[in-house]
């Protein structure tokens, strides 16, 4: 169908009919991700909340992008990608009408490469809906890790993985900022005054966590492991040797691609002026 | 941006008539590619799945074929655990008339990422992600040989909205939808955009491109896609 030379061809002139500055068609670095989208996550983190349904509005419209049916306490969606822009998060108790003024809302404006959790804290009667935002890298060789203190029950923590303290007396309600650990398997203690629980988690280098203390089930706290953002367990370097030029134009020039771009768009105008001189002769002749 | 991120001025069967012009026009300079279309059936469209390598010119370093160790796999994300013996075996690019089995990459002793040493299989890279676990799956092909096509010849005009779907090792599909298309100088590579940590599971797919000089094209070519939506 295509092939390489041709459609090239194609390219320059479509670049030659719109006059397309070269400055617009250069390759643009970004900070991370492919810059298109930012990312939210909807959680239910409010001990004695009963559970609700999550809406999220593009703001400003009524009908709603996204609905989480039943959203009970301690879990959280996964990250639903969106176009960059504002946005209203709004709960309702579970099953009610979405034709009902919500329990509670809040506008999160979502910035390309950005993550977010809209998490509903605090007691029932004290309800805050927050909007956090996620760290989605870690310094080199290094994890990330926060805590949300979502637990009732346990209303002062200290928690550790492995021998490094991620939280001191931490009190209910709060989030704590990022702060790094070596990755790695880790036992995560959450400790009360009065009791203490552990859990395993996988730390992966370069990535990001959220652990949320929740009421367990028979007193001890519990711990919910929220990952974050996942990268690459080693980063390659540069760019990717993937191929050996049979299709390539040789035109000798380093200048890259937009470059023989523009001179195959002036080679094109020339053939192509020349063609019609030719026709014109012909019709003449 | 890229060429690929302009403005849609035109879209497929715009660009093949204009694509005609363009021949009509400077006949005399396609020749060379004229000759690469009968190479193309035989070097893009592997008909046989299951075949083995042919080596590449150069004879890149061995690469492992077989399943990567439970350490290599990363874990999953959200409260997900691992499963540590899946991988993907193939990936489908219908727009791009891409159907290729895959290769395990690894870096090199400079860290650079070793590209597959079949021209017609792909490859993933076993650091990166599981497609569809959180965090972006890197997957890389060649563009060409030194006569011809090779697996991800047209891997640069996909488009914003076109599908991609890996196959893993328990014979499950996930499904991708590509979300932005760039063209990236080798010698600017902009590592954190590609590479970097991201919550969802994503997918990288790379290629070369641009200009070819002294042996190696100065570009490379980007493809980002996402979980389509019927999955996430």
């Amino acid at each position: 169908m295509f092939h390489r030379s041709a459609r090239i061809t194609a390219s320059a002139l479509i670049a030659a009919i719109t006059l397309l500055p070269a400055t617009a068609a250069s390759a643009q670095a970004q900070s991370s991700g492919s810059g298109t989208d930012g990312w939210v996550r909807l959680a239910h983190l409010s001990p004695n909340t009963p559970p609700v349904d999550v809406y999220l509005y593009p703001f400003g419209n009524s009908t709603a992008q996204l609905v989480l049916k039943h959203v009970a306490y301690g879990t959280a969606s996964p990250y639903e990608s969106l176009a960059p822009g504002l946005y209203l998060v709004a709960m309702r108790a579970a099953g009610a009408s979405a034709s009902t003024t919500p329990v509670i809302s809040t506008e999160v404006n979502v910035v390309a490469d950005r993550a977010y959790t809209v998490a509903g804290l605090g007691p029932a009667s004290a309800l805050t809906l927050d909007v956090l935002n996620d760290e989605l890298d870690a310094p080199s060789g290094r994890a990330g890790v926060r805590v949300i203190e979502a637990s009732l029950e346990a209303p002062t923590v200290t928690i550790t993985a492995g021998t490094d303290d991620i939280a001191t007396d931490l009190r209910f309600p709060s989030v704590t900022g990022y702060q790094t650990v070596d990755p790695g398997s880790w036992t995560v203690r959450v400790a009360t005054q009065t009791t203490s629980a552990s859990s395993r988690v996988t730390l992966a280098e370069d990535s990001t966590h959220t652990f949320a203390v929740l009421d367990g089930t028979d007193g001890a706290p519990r711990l919910l492991d929220l990952g974050d953002a996942v990268g690459l367990t080693a980063v390659p370097k540069g760019g990717v040797q993937t191929g050996f030029g049979g299709t390539a134009i040789k035109t000798g020039s380093g200048d890259g691609g937009l470059a023989t771009e523009a001179e195959w768009g002036a080679l094109l105008v020339l053939g192509a002026g020349g063609a019609l001189f030719a026709a014109a002769r012909l019709r003449r002749g | 941006m890229g060429r690929h991120a302009r403005p849609h001025i035109l879209g497929r069967a715009g660009k093949v008539s204009l694509t005609a012009l363009g021949v009509a026009g400077i006949g005399v300079m396609v020749t060379s590619g004229l000759g690469l279309k009968a190479d193309l059936g035989s070097t893009a469209a592997p008909a046989d799945k299951t075949q083995v390598s042919t080596s590449l010119p150069t004879g890149g370093p061995t690469v492992p074929t077989t399943a990567p160790s439970p350490a290599i796999v990363p874990a999953g994300a959200n409260g997900t655990t691992a499963t540590t013996a899946l991988y993907p075996i193939a990936v489908s690019i219908p727009a791009a008339h891409i159907q290729a089995t895959l290769q395990m990459l690894s870096l090199n002793s400079s860290g650079a990422l070793n590209p597959p040493t079949d021209l017609t299989q792909a490859g993933w890279y076993t650091g990166s992600s599981v497609p569809g676990q959180p965090g972006p799956a890197v997957l890389a092909g060649h563009v060409d040989s030194t006569t011809g096509p090779a697996v991800f010849y047209r891997l640069e005009y996909l488009r914003a909205g076109d599908t991609i779907t890996v196959t893993l090792s328990d014979q499950s599909t996930v499904q991708f939808v590509v979300t932005a298309v760039a063209s990236y100088p080798k010698d600017d590579f902009p590592t954190t955009s590609v590479y970097g940590p991201v919550p969802d599971p994503e997918l990288r797919v790379i290629t070369c491109g641009g200009s070819f000089a002294n042996g190696h094209y100065l570009n490379n070519i980007v493809v980002y896609a996402k979980l389509a939506d019927s999955q996430a």
